[in-house]
C-alpha cells in the first residue's frame, strides 16, 4: 500500500485542500471546481486496491483487460499567491456496510494524505463537507468552520459568512464531523499540521435525499477565495444550482402540506443566533424528518 | 517472506502436502446453481481431497451472530483441499465481506507458498434464460493472452466482451484474476450458464459442465457416473412436474422455443421448480 507519485514539483509551504464525497456533495464539488479552475496539474495517487473493492471490470475478446477502483489523486498548482496541493478521493474508504469511513482504513488513508502534505512541506491543510442546518433552500447558506487549534479560531471566524460551532443554536460548540474529511482535521493535528473543515449548510430536509447541493458548494467556494486569494468564476457553478433547485423544488412539493408549513418558516428565517428561538422547534425538526424519511422510502412516483 | 508472515497470521496450516507445479481451483458459495460447492465436493469424493489450511474468519466475515441455510446454523469458512497425486488445490470458501483484497491475497500465498500453484482456475455460476434441456455453456475470461490460449480448443466461448453495467460492481472473480495477473500467476474464470429457476436450488448439469473442461484441462480421470445419476434423477422429477402441471410445462416448452417469459411468469416457475425439487 502506497503511494505512487507522476512527477516530484518543487513546492513552498503549500496549502493542501483535501475532500471526499459526503452529504449533497458539497465539500467534493466545491474542492473539485476550485482545481479545475486554477487547472491543477497530477501529481500522483494513492495505490487503491487495498481500500476499495473495484468498481468496473474491462473484459476485451475473453481477456481481462483492466479493474478500476475508484481513485484517491493528489493534484498540484502554483499561483502567484503561494503554491497549492489538492486530495480528491472519489469515494470514501470503507467496509462496504457504510458511505463513511471509519476504523483502520480511515485512518490508515488519513496518514497517507498527511504525508504527502508533509512531504511538501505544507503549513495548513482545509478540508469540506456538509453542515446538515434548519436552513431553506431559498436561501443562501452558511459556512461552518471547525479548526483543529485554538490558534486558527479568529482567522476563521474573520471570513465572511461563517460561523464556528458554537455560533449555532443548541450546540454549546460541540459536533461531529462524520468520515474523512472531519478525520483528517484529528490525524493533522496528531502530526503537528494546522487544518480546518469548511462545511457548507444544506437543508435538514434534503440530507438524506441523493442530489448534490452546489449552493453550499458556492458557499465554501467563497470562503476559499477569501483564505487563497484567488477568484473563482462561479457560472458554471451557478447553472448546477438552477438545475438541482428544480429537483429540490419538486421533492419539496412531495411533502406533506403540514410538513412544508413548518419548513416555510425557514425561508423568511435570519441566522439563528445563540439564546434566540429558533423558527421550528425539536419537535418539528423531529416530525420533518419522519416525514422525509417516509418520503424517501417510497418508490419513484409514489405520491 | 512477505507470504509466509500472511499465511501465518491469517491462515491455520494442518499440514504442507508436496506438490510441484500444481493447479488451483477456487470456487465460492453461495454460487447460481451451487456450482462452486458442487464441483469442489465432487473432486474432492472422487479425488480424495484432504484438509490442509483454512483462512481464519475474524478479518473477513462478519461475526455478529451465524447465518442459518437450509435449516442448519451456518459458519463462515475459507477450506483449502489438497489432492496430491493429481497435483490439484481446491479452495471453498464462503464469499469474504470486508478485506476483500487481503483475503484474495491470502489465498494466493497459501496456494504459491504451500502448494506452489502455477495456475488457477475460478468457478461461477452464471444465471441464463435458456431451459435446463439445452446443453450448458461455458464462457472463459483469461488473465493474460498466452493463458487464453490453453482454452482455445475446447467447447468454450473464449471470446467474451464485456464492461461492468453502471451501479453493479464486479465479481469477486475478476478481482482474483485480476490479483493473479499482477503477480503473473495464470489464471481463467469460469462461468457455468444455469438455467434461472435452478440457480437457488442447483444444477448438476451445469457442475459437469465444469468439471468435464477441468477434467481434460487438468487430466484428473474424474469418474462422472454418480454425476450421471444425480442428473438422471433431476431430470426426471422435473419431467413428471412437466406431466403433472401443464402451466409448468407450457412455461419451459416456451423456453426451449427461446421465447420469453414475463416477470410473473418466471417467477412462479422458480417457485414451482423449488417445490418439485426441494
Amino acid at each position: 500500500m502506497g503511494i505512487v507519485f507522476y512527477k516530484e514539483p518543487e513546492l513552498e509551504a503549500p496549502l493542501l485542500i483535501a475532500c471526499w464525497p459526503g452529504i449533497g456533495n458539497i465539500g467534493i464539488i466545491a474542492v473539485d471546481t476550485l482545481r479545475k479552475m486554477l487547472g491543477a496539474e497530477e501529481l500522483g495517487e494513492i495505490e487503491p486496491w487495498e481500500f476499495f473493492y473495484p468498481r468496473k471490470v474491462v473484459i476485451r475478446d475473453g481477456v481481462l483487460k483492466a479493474l478500476e477502483f475508484p481513485s484517491s489523486k493528489f493534484y498540484f498548482k502554483r499561483t502567484y499567491k503561494g503554491d497549492l496541493l489538492f486530495f480528491i478521493g472519489e469515494e470514501q474508504p470503507g467496509t462496504g456496510a457504510k458511505v463513511y469511513a471509519e476504523g483502520t482504513k480511515a485512518y490508515k488513508m488519513a496518514n497517507l494524505v498527511i504525508d504527502v502534505a508533509a512531504k511538501f512541506g505544507c503549513k495548513r491543510i482545509y478540508t469540506s463537507g456538509a453542515a446538515v442546518a434548519p436552513i431553506h433552500h431559498t436561501t443562501g447558506s452558511r459556512v461552518w468552520v471547525v479548526p483543529n487549534s485554538e490558534s486558527l479560531i479568529k482567522e476563521m471566524k474573520g471570513y465572511p459568512n461563517t460561523v464556528l460551532m458554537s455560533d449555532i443554536e443548541g450546540r454549546g460548540g460541540q459536533g461531529n464531523i462524520t468520515g474523512l474529511n472531519g478525520l483528517l482535521l484529528g490525524v493533522a493535528k496528531k502530526r503537528g499540521i494546522e487544518a480546518a473543515c469548511l462545511m457548507g449548510e444544506i437543508p435538514i430536509y434534503l440530507h438524506g435525499f441523493p442530489i448534490p447541493y452546489p449552493k453550499g458548494s458556492k458557499a465554501v467556494l467563497r470562503v476559499l477565495e477569501m483564505i487563497l486569494g484567488v477568484e473563482i468564476d462561479m457560472t458554471e457553478l451557478d447553472t448546477f444550482a438552477k438545475r438541482t433547485e428544480k429537483e429540490i423544488e419538486s421533492i419539496y412539493h412531495r411533502l406533506p402540506a403540514e410538513i412544508r408549513e413548518h419548513l416555510d418558516k425557514l425561508a423568511s428565517m435570519t441566522y439563528i443566533k445563540e439564546a434566540e428561538p429558533g423558527p421550528i422547534t425539536e419537535e418539528d425538526k423531529r416530525k420533518i424528518l419522519q416525514e422525509i424519511d417516509k418520503l424517501f422510502k417510497k418508490e419513484p412516483g409514489e405520491d | 517472506m512477505r507470504t509466509e508472515i500472511t499465511v501465518k497470521t491469517r491462515a491455520k496450516i494442518f499440514s504442507r502436502p508436496e506438490m510441484q507445479t500444481a493447479s488451483l481451483i477456487v470456487t465460492w458459495m453461495p454460487d447460481a446453481g451451487k456450482v462452486g460447492v458442487g464441483v469442489a465436493e465432487y473432486l474432492n469424493k472422487k479425488l480424495g481431497g484432504l484438509v490442509f489450511a483454512e483462512i481464519e474468519p475474524l478479518e473477513f466475515f462478519s461475526l455478529d451472530g451465524v447465518s442459518v441455510e437450509d435449516d442448519i446454523a451456518h459458519f463462515p469458512e475459507t477450506k483449502f483441499y489438497c489432492c496430491p497425486q493429481k497435483n490439484l488445490m481446491i479452495m471453498k470458501s464462503d464469499l469474504p465481506r470486508f478485506e476483500w483484497y487481503d483475503f484474495l491475497v491470502t489465498i494466493l500465498d497459501i496456494a504459491e507458498e504451500i502448494c506452489k500453484v502455477k495456475g488457477i482456475y475460478v468457478l461461477g455460476g452464471m444465471a441464463t434464460a435458456s431451459a435446463h434441456t439445452v446443453p450448458r455453456t461455458l464462457l472463459t475470461v483469461a488473465n493474460s493472452s498466452q493463458t487464453k490460449r490453453l482454452v482455445e480448443n475446447y467447447d468454450v466461448v473464449s471470446n467474451m466482451e464485456y464492461e461492468t453495467p453502471e451501479g453493479q460492481r464486479p465479481t469477486i472473480n475478476s478481482f482474483l484474476l485480476w490479483i493473479a495477473q499482477q503477480r503473473g500467476i495464470p489464471a481463467i474464470n469460469l462461468w457455468v450458464q444455469v438455467p434461472f429457476y435452478l440457480v437457488a436450488i442447483e444444477d448438476p448439469q451445469a457442475w459437469k459442465k465444469a468439471l468435464d473442461f477441468l477434467d481434460r484441462q487438468l487430466e484428473l480421470g474424474v469418474d462422472f457416473s454418480e454425476l450421471n445419476d444425480r442428473i438422471a434423477r433431476q431430470n426426471q422429477r422435473i419431467a413428471q412436474g412437466r406431466s403433472q402441471h401443464p402451466d409448468l410445462d407450457n412455461c419451459l416448452s416456451r423456453l426451449e422455443s427461446n421465447l420469453g417469459l414475463s416477470t410473473s411468469e418466471s417467477e412462479r416457475l422458480i417457485r414451482q421448480m423449488e417445490d418439485l425439487l426441494r
